[in-house]
């Protein structure tokens, strides 16, 4: 499907690939990594931890202008075509996505510090089962993205309506703790942007799954879904009607 | 050892080197020396009269007669030769290559371009001098013209074969452009190829002069000789080679020069063709690679 | 795309062929056989009208001996035969009774290496129209002038239209070339690797000719240039060991070819 898995005539050029998805992969889970941590920092209530984790954010953002380097040299000394030009095409805005989910999870490791700093709250729990939904989401994607499996990429695409779903029961739940007691506005507050924040790596997540699609397939992964509506979601085209 | 290998190499190429050299040398030694012969024993004889007498007079004469005889000989064997040779070495290269027939007939003209022209001669002698002879009612009637036809038959073969390996150098793409316009094949092989050609077929031609210009045999039994002047070609001819092969038979030194003298003629002729051959082949190389 | 309704052209049907345009050479059944050695193999393929078509292919798969069908030129030597269709206008080319001189005024051809004639610019481009109209000097003169126009060589020789042809740069001589095929008016125009010879600006002037003609021509060019094939062409097909494998637009050639022979050989994976 993706192509051929013949290997190019010029070797180089198939290292130069693999390069590529390495660094994708690898820039991957280390967004999930962080992801991880900035949960952890909140279950710990450790603000100098969650500093840390905030700059690790630099090692994303280091990775995604490596990756842009990769392509534009790829673009400009192989002139991919087909599979080849998808490949890069789409690891550049994979990358642009990851950058994005690293983003989020330091943000999640940043509003952990003035959640440190009042009374804990009950409702935080919550947040984990989120973190947990996304992270699993992001490892899918991934190793869709490695192994070219546009099935598994679709399932993630299809499947982040849970974290959607769980987003909108969480946001319901954090509206009872603050109208039970107003002092839990600050921190549910804060919990909301967080919880927001994780719902939104999910929507990057889909994001990677429809390059991913895109890559194999060489089509477009419609967006034409509306949010907590499973119906409209577009029947999965047979996969084996495209091979030749 | 690695040295050892390159000394035994570097000697080994002295030593070709030297051995090519000499074996050049011995070549060129005798060029050399039978053009410095001609040269210093041609000039030597060189006079006015020589271009102003006829051989009548013998060592009073000069070799106008076979001057004048060699230049018409040379002129009817060309004559007759290039516009033959060329349409034969066109109609080889352009309709008839790669067929069984085609190779056959440039197998053919391969064999008469080294035939001994005594033989071309003595053909010549059979089917043209002795029919005309026999409706004269008269002498044997050796002509000029039949000394042309023999030499034509000489030149012939070489202007076929330069004719037909130059149109086939051509590249045939050339072709496929004019036949691609619906230009028909006659059109192009005359007003395309032998133009494309052109250069190469001249050469071809001069080279042919050159070669027929230093004929005798094929000329005793069919210009004969004269040791008179004429421009009549249907009457009998003299010619430059046959003068020297008369002269440097006798006894005499001053007819002895005389062939000298004639031969230095001769070599120059020659030599100014080969010059104009190069000039024209260099001036007008056009590759289309 | 994935609600059931295929609006992609439909390429995996048994006749490649894609409605852009009305079809100018429809090639039914092709086969070709050199020396009894088979050539092409049943080639079947709608080229349409004043669009540019570009063949690819590795060495030997008969994307040049496809083209030198359109105009018959294989005709010229021995022991090669073509059996099939290929109707132009309605008629088939290769029936007997199509005379050479009618396909070659409405098919002209340009090669791989520029080959003028021996003559002058201005002859060479009035060569050919001569052998098909009788023109006045000055039909004649504006005649060579809008073809010399039209290949974008006009500027450059226009004040040396009475000197050789030869003494043009590989560039001009290979516009000249193109003026000289379309002196004719021809229909069709078949290039047969046209840029192979050339360095990379001259080959910028081809291809940007080669947009403009489209306008009035229909073009066919083999080219063993990938990209090339990328910048000039609308369409684009496929060959291999003397079958169409695939032919397309040249967008989705590009970026997601139906068959994996042709992925594989346009992403340099070919082994």
């Amino acid at each position: 499907m993706s192509g051929s898995s013949k290997e190019h005539i010029i070797k180089s050029y198939d290292d130069e690939l693999t390069r590529l998805t390495g660094e994708i992969v690898r820039m991957g889970e280390l967004s999930v990594t962080q992801l991880e941590a900035a949960i952890d920092v909140v279950e710990r209530r450790d603000g100098q931890a969650a500093q840390r984790v905030v700059l690790n954010d630099d090692a994303i953002d280091q990775l995604e202008q490596e990756i842009s380097h990769d392509v534009v040299r790829l673009l400009a000394l192989r002139a991919p075509i087909a599979s080849d030009l998808r490949n890069v095409f789409a690891a550049l805005r994979i990358a642009a996505d990851i950058e994005r989910i690293g983003d989020y999870a330091a943000n999640v490791a940043k509003r952990s510090i003035p959640l440190s700093m009042v009374a804990p709250i009950a409702a935080t729990g919550g947040l984990d089962h989120l973190a947990e939904l996304a992270a699993h989401e992001v490892r899918e994607v991934l190793l869709a993205y490695r192994d070219r499996d546009a099935e598994r990429a679709y399932q993630v695409w299809k499947n982040d309506i849970e974290l959607d779903e769980a987003y909108t029961g969480y946001f319901r739940q954090l509206l009872t703790y603050m109208m039970e007691d107003p002092r839990n506005i600050t921190p549910c507050t804060h919990l909301l942007f967080m919880a927001k924040n994780i719902e939104r790596i999910g929507d990057h997540a889909t994001n990677i799954a429809e390059n991913v699609w895109f890559q194999v397939t060489g089509e477009p992964l419609t967006k034409q879904r509306s949010k907590g509506d499973l119906t409209s979601a577009p029947e999965l085209p047979k996969l084996g009607d495209k091979a030749d | 050892m690695h040295s050892g290998l390159y000394l035994r190499r570097s000697i080994f190429n002295v030593l070709a080197l030297c051995l090519s050299g000499v074996a050049t040398l011995i070549g060129l030694i005798f060029l050399g020396w039978i053009l410095y012969e001609t040269l210093v024993q041609g000039i030597g004889a060189m006079s006015t009269t020589l271009f102003t007498r006829i051989t009548a007079g013998a060592e009073d004469g000069g070799l106008l007669n076979a001057m004048v005889g060699s230049l018409i000989l040379n002129f009817i064997g060309i004559a007759i030769a290039a516009p033959i040779g060329v349409l034969a070495g066109a109609w080889l290269a352009e309709f008839a290559n790669k067929t069984r027939l085609g190779e056959a007939i440039r197998f053919l003209n391969d064999i008469l371009l080294s035939a001994p022209s005594i033989v071309l001669g003595l053909f010549v002698y059979t089917f043209v001098v002795l029919p005309t002879t026999a409706l004269s009612h008269k002498n044997i009637s050796f002509t000029g013209l039949a000394g042309g036809v023999a030499l034509a038959l000489i030149a012939l073969p070489v202007i076929v074969r330069t004719t037909d390996e130059m149109l086939r150098l051509v590249p045939s793409t050339l072709r496929e452009a004019a036949l691609s316009l619906g230009v028909p094949q006659w059109k192009l092989t005359c007003q395309i190829l032998i133009r494309a050609a052109r250069s190469g077929i001249i050469t071809g031609v001069l080279l042919a002069l050159a070669r027929i210009s230093g004929e005798t045999a094929p000329l005793l039994f069919t210009a004969f000789g004269n040791n008179f002047l004429t421009v009549n070609p249907l009457k009998p001819m003299s010619s430059l080679p046959q003068i020297i092969y008369e002269y440097a038979k006798q006894p005499n030194d001053t007819l002895n020069a005389m062939a000298w003298a004639g031969a230095f003629v001769i070599t120059m002729f020659v030599l100014l063709l080969s010059l104009l051959a190069r000039l024209i082949l260099s001036r007008s190389k056009v590759s289309h690679d | 795309m994935h609600t059931g309704s295929e609006t992609a052209v439909g390429l995996d049907k048994s006749l490649p062929s894609a409605p852009l345009a009305p079809t100018k050479l429809e090639v039914r059944d092709l086969n070709f056989y050199y020396n009894g050695y088979h050539a092409l193999k049943n080639i079947s393929m709608d080229i349409p009208e004043k669009k540019v078509t570009a063949i690819i292919g590795p060495s030997g798969c008969g994307k040049s001996t496809l083209l030198r069908i359109f105009n018959r030129i294989y005709a010229i030597y021995p022991k090669l035969e073509a059996k099939g269709s290929i109707v132009l206008d309605g008629e088939n080319i290769l029936g007997p009774g199509y005379s050479m001189n009618r396909l070659r005024s409405k098919v002209g051809m340009v090669f791989q290496k520029p080959v003028p004639f021996p003559m002058t610019i201005f002859e060479n481009v009035a060569y050919g129209i001569r052998h098909h109209e009788k023109l006045s000097k000055a039909d004649m003169e504006s005649r060579v002038e809008q073809a010399l126009r039209s290949a974008a060589l006009w500027d450059e020789v226009k004040d040396k239209l009475k000197q050789s042809a030869l003494g043009l740069s590989g560039g001009q001589q290979q516009r000249l070339c193109i003026a000289r095929g379309i002196a004719l008016k021809p229909e069709v125009l078949l290039l047969d690797e046209p840029t192979s010879a050339l360095d990379p600006i001259a080959t910028s002037r081809i291809e940007q000719l080669v947009e403009e003609l489209k306008g009035e021509y229909t073009i066919v060019i083999v080219t063993h240039n990938m990209q090339q094939a990328a910048r000039v062409s609308d369409l684009t097909a496929f060959m291999y060991m003397g079958e169409l494998i695939e032919f397309d637009r040249t967008e989705k050639i590009f970026t997601k070819p139906g068959k994996k022979q042709t992925e594989d050989y346009i992403t340099g994976r070919f082994g």
